[in-house]
């Protein structure tokens, strides 16, 4: 990944942007640009003129009172350029970019959702993450949004009747099946619905609908002070929690202008390969399950035993840790328990040589994975796709590289790639992602700098915005943090690597056998806590 | 003999010993069986606390099955979603009764010309049954299931009917007690090639690892048996089981020389029981230890291996048995 | 003949879970009984895919708006004699998420629970030992009334 220089970038923009914005350098990434409403399509234009490889990453929505605030975050040359706009409040309308960039879909749907903007052109601005019965012009996000009526409501929402999206007329006509699998389904550990029609057995349209976890985190954080926040932003996924703790914490840091001592980087560091180490294997493990390989989900989970031993050693709690806090970790790393860590670390990669020979050579498994699930290149830059899916698919993007944080700068690791793009694919990147991550633990163990773990940060936070993006197992996740001077930060906005990966699922089904939809679908590695929070 | 003394002695065959509280017993039994291999395997321990050793949990989950509350869906169809299961699990038994356990057959004890087509059309309309029990419950997922078990096993079917035909041919003979009597050697070793397609394709019948599509939980929920509980649920489960212990006898049966074993003292029934049952469990062990090694293959591919692979194989294996009796085999046969 | 179907509804649980709005960690936490360290079969517990298989709904996560009526649903739709066990602090009470805007809280604001396991997420041993607590209990006389 080459990475440009920030000058160059800059005067590229300049000179192509003219007088349509003013830049600021350093801000909300590596620019950010200020525009009306109306040249917004103009701006991503020259954006993907001169990079075609550019991917929008967030649409943050923000309420400034008279108008609403848009923040397009894009990725172009790994790292972010933010185009910020707004709208008045009383006619929040503007053009969608989902021609330009189709991944952008579920941003604009999102944001229309919560905060009320209407984005014209956009194909089908339905509900994305409120329920079907939640009442209309009534947003959430909004700071004059009144929602003691809904809150107080909700012991009666039993007796209210949820419409839903029917299509047996359609169907009968052309022939379709309709098949709903969710909210409750052995195949899905969590619940969402996809409504699935089919021909005999190829998919022919897949309409999902999420929310079904939704559960007001963003709007949550902004009544819990910053410390509160942190244990909140944690249990978005317990699979993923570190990550974003870490993400959260280091924008407030990045705010703040805090320096993390570099021993609670590398503990950080530890702590967020150890994470990643337990997504993968559960993963992969979950995968065994879903073509039908009992026998490798449990062989899966129970080499996956001693990395939440680990966890719990470090930490205290096996599965949501806890350790992270605004100016370092909570608890120092004992030298006693370096020689533990390592022990387990070597059992486990002896036995990852077994699964890579597993992988390799067993029929079965190959027969349900190989060819199965194909995400072309092209596509997986079109629907910004993030984690180890583009990694499958020949794109090689990681932000631990890319915009290396905490400790990732100083240690050597490789990025991981496929040029293949089925499932097979997807589910090898993982595998061999396990080796890069205990190669990590260890070289951070070896290298481990003396010095303070934690530094004190006031409790009220000046005013001021950041990003911060953290590689977490299942892609980048995406942190937001705006604060106002009080002790409660004014917008928190999360984006996570499902959010992001869920049209790719949509594309990579259709044209399928149902029978593939299950191992098509865990290899995308989906977490529908993060995606509705 | 007076005809009452014969009756009871037949009521006494069918319905405790070796008929059906024999087989239900010898069902649970295999069912534990198999559930502690598979545990074994997946380096776990398995059903361990009601009994000793966990024997009896087989028996607890059939009990606690039928202490639960009857739910019939709305728009199933409430008569035959009830009887379907019952008379699946009946046939499957019936069927049971003419596989000579303990030297006879429970049922005419030398069995009569041609009961092992009649076995083999007795598990073809069970299964058929089961299929019945999914369409009757009309929900969409048992629908689907009921449709997968119906492609499945009519497929299959043909190929162990022609598998089936190996010892018949070598036996010359197709009566089951005849076949079992005319192996001085075993047919495993005469026709060795029949007896490892007849287990694959076993596999397929049973539904089991890599053929288990109809039970895929991610893909179906409980494919046919989604919408069944309480004691319909456990007429289905046993009918399964009884299923599994049907094609471990058929195996043994044809190519394992069924109860032949030697007799050392007392009953001789016993001691051809004991044999019988001992082979059985090494074929529920080796079709168990195959369900575990295996991940699920595809509906697709399953059919493919059915009509492209082993049907032809099938054949293949009849032919090449028949030109062995003919010029090999004189001898034996 | 009643002490005969107490020990078989003891020694066979078979249990259904289901994630009304939860963050997943009580989710890989249960699924991990299954697993070869806990292995939950050893008390005959399995994993059913369909409410109509089940005596025992694990429930974990808070209740969201969206899925108070599913979960309803599934609860009528399970067979008697049945229980329901509510996992997490989430479960039990709306755990960290209480008070926001899709939140109704516990599960027991929708169904009837019989028993309560908090942490978040509770270690399997701790869901176990629930577990183990829960069919004891069902061994003392009516009169002793649901815990």
């Amino acid at each position: 990944m080459t990475q440009v220089n920030e000058a160059s970038l800059i005067s590229t923009l300049l000179d192509r942007i003219g007088g349509l914005g003013c830049i600021q350098p350093n801000y909300l990434g590596k620019a950010t640009i200020q525009v009306n409403a109306d040249s917004i399509r103009k701006i991503i234009e020259i954006l993907l003129k001169s990079d075609n490889t550019a991917v929008i990453v967030a649409i943050t929505g923000l309420d400034l009172l008279e108008k609403l605030g848009l923040m397009y975050h894009l990725r172009t040359h790994g790292s972010i350029v933010t185009v910020r706009t707004e709208v008045p409040k009383d006619n929040p309308r503007i053009s969608t970019i989902t021609d330009l960039i189709p991944g952008a879909n579920f941003h604009e749907r999102e944001v229309a959702d919560l905060l009320g903007v209407v984005f014209q052109g956009h194909p089908n601005l339905a509900r994305l993450v409120l329920p079907d019965d939640w009442p209309k012009n009534l947003y959430p996000l909004r700071k004059d949004a009144d929602l003691q009526e809904v809150t107080a409501k909700l012991d009666s929402c039993l007796c209210s009747t949820q419409p839903e999206i029917e299509q047996k007329q359609a169907q009968k006509e052309t022939g379709l099946v309709n098949i709903v699998v969710g909210p409750q389904h052995p195949a899905l550990l969590e619940p969402e619905k996809f409504s699935l029609t089919v021909d005999g057995e190829t998919v022919k349209v897949v309409e999902p609908r999420i929310g079904y976890v939704h559960r007001g985190i963003e709007k949550a954080s902004e009544q819990r002070t910053y410390l509160q926040d942190i244990y909140l932003v944690e249990r978005i996924c317990g699979i993923c929690n570190s990550c974003h703790a870490v993400a959260f914490a280091g924008a407030v840091e990045k705010i703040l202008k805090t320096e993390v001592p570099t021993r609670a980087k590398y503990i950080r560091t530890i702590i967020l390969e150890l994470n990643r180490l337990h997504s993968h294997l559960l993963v992969l493990g979950h995968a065994g399950l879903e073509i039908g390989y009992e026998t490798l989900f449990q062989y899966m989970w129970r080499d996956r035993e001693p990395i939440m031993d680990l966890t719990e050693l470090l930490t205290g709690n096996r599965v949501v840790s806890s350790s992270m806090t605004v100016g370092g970790v909570r608890r120092d790393l004992k030298e006693a328990d370096v020689p533990k860590i390592k022990t387990q670390l070597d059992i486990l990669k002896k036995k990852l040589v077994f699964y890579q020979s597993l992988f390799q050579n067993e029929t079965s498994l190959k027969m349900r994975t190989q060819k199965v699930g194909f995400l072309s290149t092209e596509d997986a830059l079109k629907l910004c796709v993030v984690g180890p899916v583009p990694r499958a698919s020949g794109v090689n993007t990681d932000v631990r590289k890319d915009e290396p944080y905490e400790a990732y700068g100083e240690i050597p690791f490789r990025t991981v790639t496929r040029t293949e793009g089925d499932t097979y694919a997807r589910l090898m990147v993982r595998l061999d992602e396990l080796n890069e991550s205990i190669n990590i633990i260890e070289y951070a163990l070896d290298n481990m700098p003396t010095g303070p773990f934690r530094v004190r940060v006031p409790r009220i936070v000046t005013a001021g915005e950041a990003i911060n993006r953290v590689e977490a197992p299942r892609g980048e996740l995406f942190h937001y943090v705006k604060s106002n001077g009080t002790a409660y930060p004014e917008r928190v906005k999360v984006r996570t690597p499902t959010f992001a990966n869920l049209p790719a699922f949509l594309k990579t089904a259709i044209g399928e056998s149902i029978a593939d939809i299950p191992a098509n679908f865990v290899s995308l590695d989906p977490c529908f806590s993060c995606t509705d929070r | 003999m007076r005809k009452t003394v014969l009756d009871f002695w037949l009521i006494f065959r069918v319905l405790i010993f070796p008929g059906f509280t024999f087989v239900l017993f010898l069902t649970l039994f295999c069912d534990w069986v198999e559930r502690k291999i598979e545990a074994r395997m997946q380096n776990r321990v398995g059903p361990a606390v009601a009994g000793p050793a966990g024997i009896l949990q087989p028996l607890a989950d059939l009990i606690k099955l039928f202490t639960k509350e009857e739910i019939i869906p709305s728009n199933a169809k409430k008569n035959v979603f009830r009887i379907a299961p019952i008379v699946a699990f009946s046939i499957m038994v019936f069927a049971m009764c003419f596989l000579p356990i303990d030297g006879s057959s429970a049922i005419s004890s030398s069995g009569f010309v041609g009961d092992l087509i009649f076995v083999m059309a007795l598990v073809t309309v069970a299964n058929f049954l089961l299929f019945i029990s999914g369409w009757a419950s009309s929900s969409p997922y048992g629908a689907i299931g009921a449709a997968r078990v119906l492609t499945q096993f009519l497929g299959y079917d043909i190929p162990l009917f022609l598998l089936a035909l190996t010892p018949a041919f070598l036996a010359k003979e197709l009566t089951l007690s005849a076949i079992v009597s005319s192996q001085y050697i075993p047919f495993i070793i005469l026709a060795p090639w029949g007896f490892v397609l007849f287990i694959i394709t076993l596999q397929a019948e049973l539904e089991k690892d890599p053929f288990d599509i109809p039970h895929a939980e991610s893909e179906l929920v409980g494919g046919l048996e989604t919408e069944y509980g309480g004691g319909k649920l456990a007429f289905l489960h046993l009918t399964r089981d009884v299923q599994i212990v049907l094609g471990a006898s058929l195996v043994v049966t044809f190519f394992l020389g069924g109860p032949n074993g030697p007799v050392f003292f007392g009953l001789s029934g016993f001691w051809y029981s004991l044999w019988f049952v001992l082979k059985l469990l090494a074929i529920v062990v080796i079709t168990e230890y195959i369900t575990c090694l295996f991940a699920r293959l595809r509906i697709d591919q399953v059919l493919t291996a059915n009509w492209r692979i082993l049907l032809p194989l099938s054949i293949l294996s009849l032919a090449l048995t028949i030109t062995m009796t003919t010029w090999v085999y004189p001898s034996v046969t | 003949m009643r002490s005969l179907a107490t020990w078989a509804r003891l020694k066979s649980p078979w249990v259904l879970h289901f994630n009304s709005g939860a963050c997943n960690g009580c989710d890989i936490e249960i699924v991990a009984l299954l697993t070869p360290r806990y292995d939950v079969e050893r008390f005959g517990i399995k994993l059913e895919p369909s409410p109509r298989h089940a005596d025992v709904l694990l429930t974990s996560g808070a209740v969201t708006r969206q899925c108070a009526e599913r979960l309803k649903r599934i609860y009528d739709q399970m067979p008697e004699p049945k229980f329901v066990v509510a996992i997490g602090a989430c479960a039990c009470s709306g755990g960290v998420f209480k008070g926001n805007y899709t939140i109704l809280g516990g599960v027991d604001k929708v169904i009837p629970v019989n028993a309560y396991i908090p942490g978040c997420p509770p270690k399997p041993e701790a869901i176990i030992d629930g577990v183990v607590k829960l069919l004891n209990s069902l061994q003392q006389p009516k009169s002793e009334g649901k815990q």
